[in-house]
Parts: C-alpha cells; structure tokens; sequence
C-alpha cells in the first residue's frame, strides 16, 4: 500500500462552517501539518467535541487544501447524530484531526483520458484527483449527479478547474439530464476512449458504474466508505469484501480497484 | 518521589499496570505513529487462531449511548501470518507481548498455542473463551464451567509461560467461572469480555449489525466491569486484569482499587489512539499526589 507518511493527531479549528443547501455543508478547518500531506482521496478522522454520549470520531474526504493557509476543505450531508453536530460548530471551535488516512487514489502513469463519476457529496474525494490529473495533462469528463439543481454543489469548482460544466445530472430534472449519472456515463463510454475511471457516491451508483466502465474495459477505481470506529486499521469494523478477502475500508482503502470488489 | 509502576500479572512482569484490551489495538502496529508500543505494560494482541478466519459480515460496528457494539467475529489472518509479520515487529519494538488466543474448539485453541510456544516472542497468553460473536468456541465455552476446565486445562499443557483466562460478563455467576479457570491452571482472570448487546434502526426495521446480536464496550459498561472485577477478584487468588469501559486514569484506579492487579484499555484507543499512555501517565500522576510510592498499594485498596 502506498501510505507512506505518518498518522498525525492535531487540534483543528473550524474557520468557516457554511450551509449550502438544508443538508449539505462545507467546513474549511485549519490544521497544522495534514492539509500538507493529504493526497486525492484520503480522508480525516474527526473527534467532534460537545457529542455527549456519541464517542466515536467521524470521517470525512479532504475536498481541497489551502497549503498557505493550512486548511482543508470538507463537503459534507447530515446524515445522522455526528454530521449534525459538526453542522453546528462555528468558527473558532476546536476539534481533533487525526489524518491523512487511506491510500489515495492513484491512475495508472500511462493515463490518457479519464473519466471521474460522482454522486452527491461524492464529488469531494475526486476534487484534489481531478486536480492531479488536469495538472498532468490527462484529458478529464467528468460526471456529476445529485438529487436537485441545489445539490450540484461541487459544480463550479469543477467547471472552474475543467474549463467547462461537467456532464450534469439530477433525479428531479431541476438541471442536466433528468435521471442517474449512470445514463450519462454510458453515454460518455460509447463516444469516449477511456483508459482511466474513478468513481465516488451512493454504493448502487458505485456498482453501476464500476460494471460499466470494467465492461468498456477501462481500468476502474472506487471509493468505498464503511462506518468505522478507529479509522487506523486497527478496530476491522468498516470491511470490503473483495477478490483476496476482506479489506478494511480504512486504510487498505478508501480506494479499491472496483475490479476486485464484490458487490 | 518516584513510583514503581511494576506490577506482576500472574508471573508476568509488566513496566505498569496497562495493557491494551484484545482487538482494540491490532498488534499495536497500527499505533505506532502516536505512541512507542514498549512503554506499555504489555501489548495484548488482536485474537488470533489457528487458521485465518474472515470474521463476520457487514455490517460489523454501531455507535450506542457512551459505547459501541461491535461483531467483528475474530477476523484474523491466522497464526502462522501473526508469527512472521506480528511477533517479530512486537519483539523489534521491545513490547512486552499478551497473545490473545481463539478457536472454535479444544483442538483449535492446543494447535494455536503450539504454534506460537515455537516462538519465544509471547511473554503471556491470553485464553479467549468469552468471544460473543463466534457460532462456537468464544463464549459457548466460556458460560460452561466444565468446558471451561476442559479448554483451560488443555491450554495450561501446553505452555508454561504465564497464561491468562478471558472470561465474558454474560453468565449468572462469574465467580464460578472464574474459580473454574482458576482451578484448571489459570495464571491470572481477564475481564470483562463484551456484553452481548444489540440494536435496531427503527426506520429500516433493521438490526445495526448484520449478527443481529453482538458484543457492547466503551464508558458504558464501567460500572458493570468493575462490579464483576469485584466478585472475581473476592472469589480467586490469582490476579486479575480488568477492563471493561476504561477511558481515563480515574476509571483505571478504579478497576486497581477494586482488585484488579492491571488494567486494559479498550474502545478507548479507538477515540484516542494514545488513552493507553494517558492512563500510564495518570495512574503516576495520582500515586504522586496520594504519597503512594508504590502502584501495587492500589490493588483492592477499597475502603468499606
């Protein structure tokens, strides 16, 4: 595996913590050392002060860094008790950052023409990916799909980053195509020479596309996300079940060759 | 005023009282980027058997008021992988090493402690007969006294290093248990085990772990532990290790007053990956401040 720098455990201070629609939110945090070592992909371990009896840290993708200013950006849904209360943290309030975990994601060098697939807040852990890939001078579309108009909240970052709009899609129809970005990839893979697929969001998605690009025999990749407890390998709490057995989501992942999991 | 943190666990020598409790820490590699592994009384390994089993399905792992339940099934990669990647990277380290051991039967247990008596890293083993997310072996055996001696007994043949008994809270009397374990050639008691738990998300209608059933740790459980630390430590003349929801130093004096010889801290690392050094650092800490210059003073010194 490619982790090759250490585990840190930092204090953390939220500097803005925004609400971009009634459930998604996006928390820029400075750390010290972390948003210097993340790479695409990898993600933090948050413990979330004022959690009563909910003990266990949070995970959540690094978005972007700021190197400058130390800090990383995190997108994330309420979804349950934690992402709740890291909703209502504001700035100045301390929280513990332990990063960077998991494997990053990692295309093949020979890369040519990429194809990155997301779902909903998904589009976070392939932003610093994308931005690798642009910078390498790999051809990059991008598929991006969410429930509503409002979602598509990692729209422009990503039109800014690829000069123009990714291909769009949400079940309502409020924008883009009316339906599932697993339409739209099928769509880029019969006109596109692919040789590089990645894909983060609902695990359905994540199994649609996965099927669909090995099938157009593109190399593949996926980030899976599992409930976890200690975030370092140690706990085996968030498995994937894969071709050589199981695998922790943590540290063996998040990103797996979507070859070799089994659905 | 210097303290002596040594305490002798059975025969086992440990720097201080504090180990890590089995499948909490992995084999303490997992730590190694927060804390130096030797400065722990000893690291008690992830429970490993004779062949690699795959553990349980997912999902594996919920959160619960001040805990957690977990039905991880003993995943491990096996004792011949333990001996060439694990022991060797623990002996490298200078820890002092408790092997947790696990098997689905009497064989299983003889074979995997023949396997690791080939290697001269384990200072100690830790005989797991209370696991609560196994079909058998785990805690089938651990609830019958008579399968109790029947494992202990076979286990105690097989080595003469010091050699412990984990022992699971879900029994009428532990005490019992404890003195079977005790009588079949147990060194020291380790509890507590998990208590069997469970929950449901009431919107699917679905148990938050794919077992259904599984095993509740964390803060929760402390007052649990440490009464049956309690009995345990009243009914046999052996040491015990006591665990159970330990997350501070405060928690870890408790489980020493009330009998318990060392301690190990569980859920905790997985919030704090270094819980285990703060509660080293604590215990010294209190003795400094009570003018004890001796830990061991500590063991059963409740006043009643």
């Amino acid at each position: 595996m490619c982790v090759t720098t250490k585990l840190m455990d930092r204090e953390g201070v939220v500097i803005s913590n925004a609400a971009l629609t009634d459930r998604l939110f996006e928390m820029v945090l400075q750390v010290p050392d972390i948003p210097a070592d993340v790479k695409g992909g990898q993600f933090v371990h948050v413990q979330i002060p004022g959690m009563e009896g909910h003990m266990l840290r949070r995970p959540f993708s690094v978005y972007y860094v700021d190197l400058e200013a130390s800090t990383m950006g995190i997108l994330y849904q309420v979804v349950g008790f934690g992402s709740k209360r890291f909703a209502q943290l504001l700035p100045g309030e301390k929280v513990r950052v332990l990063g960077s975990i998991g494997t990053p994601w990692s295309a093949p060098v020979q890369t040519k023409r990429a194809l990155l697939t997301v779902g909903g807040v998904g589009a976070a852990p392939l932003y610093m990916h994308a931005c690798d890939l642009v910078a390498a001078g790999v051809e990059v579309d991008v598929v991006m799909g969410a429930q509503t108009k409002d979602a598509l909240v990692a729209a422009e970052r990503y039109t800014r980053l690829l000069g123009h709009e990714p291909f769009l899609a949400t079940d309502d129809g409020s924008y883009g195509h009316h339906g599932f970005v697993t339409d739209l990839v099928v769509e880029r893979l019969a006109q596109g020479q692919y040789d590089y697929a990645a894909c983060c969001g609902p695990a359905p998605m994540m199994r649609i596309v996965s099927q669909k690009t090995l099938e157009a025999g593109v190399s593949s990749f996926v980030s899976m996300e599992q409930h976890m407890a200690c975030g370092i390998g140690a706990c085996l709490g968030c498995i994937v079940a894969t071709t050589e057995g199981n695998r922790r989501s943590c540290v063996d992942g998040p990103i797996f060759d979507a070859a070799k999991v089994v659905w | 005023m210097t303290v002596n943190m040594q305490v002798n666990l059975g025969g086992l020598l440990m720097k201080n009282p504090v180990t890590t409790g089995s499948g909490t820490f992995g084999s303490g590699m997992q730590y190694a980027d927060f804390l130096d592994v030797s400065r722990l009384g000893a690291v008690t390994t992830k429970g490993v058997s004779v062949v690699p089993w795959e553990g349980g399905p997912m999902p594996r792992l919920a959160e619960t008021p001040f805990g957690m339940l977990n039905a991880i099934g003993l995943q491990n990669p096996g004792v011949d992988h333990f001996k060439e990647v694990d022991l060797p990277w623990l002996e490298q380290q200078g820890a002092t090493v408790i092997v947790n051991v696990s098997g689905h039967s009497v064989p299983e247990y003889v074979g995997c402690l023949q396997a690791l008596e080939e290697s001269q890293v384990p200072h100690a083993y830790e005989i797991n007969i209370s696991c609560p997310n196994v079909d058998a072996g785990g805690m089938t055996i651990g609830t019958d006294p008579k399968m109790v001696e029947e494992v202990v007994s076979a286990c105690r043949a097989q080595t003469k290093k010091p050699m412990f008994v984990k022992l699971t809270p879900n029994v009428t009397d532990i005490a019992e248990i404890a003195r079977a374990a005790e009588a079949s050639g147990a060194d020291a008691i380790s509890l507590i085990n998990t208590l069997l738990g469970m929950g449901i998300d009431i919107r699917t209608r679905k148990p938050l772990l794919a077992r259904v059933t599984g095993g509740l740790s964390g803060p929760a459980i402390k007052p649990v532990a440490l009464a049956k630390v309690w009995q345990v430590a009243n009914a046999v003349k052996v040491p015990v290790l006591g665990m159970g929801g330990i997350a501070s130093a405060e928690d870890a004096i408790e489980f020493m007053l009330a009998g318990a010889t060392a301690v190990a801290v569980g859920a905790a690392n997985f919030v704090d990956p270094t819980a285990t050094i703060k509660v080293i650092e604590g215990i010294e800490a209190y003795c400094e401040s009570q003018g004890v210059n001796d830990v061991n003073e500590l063991i059963g010194g409740m006043v009643c």
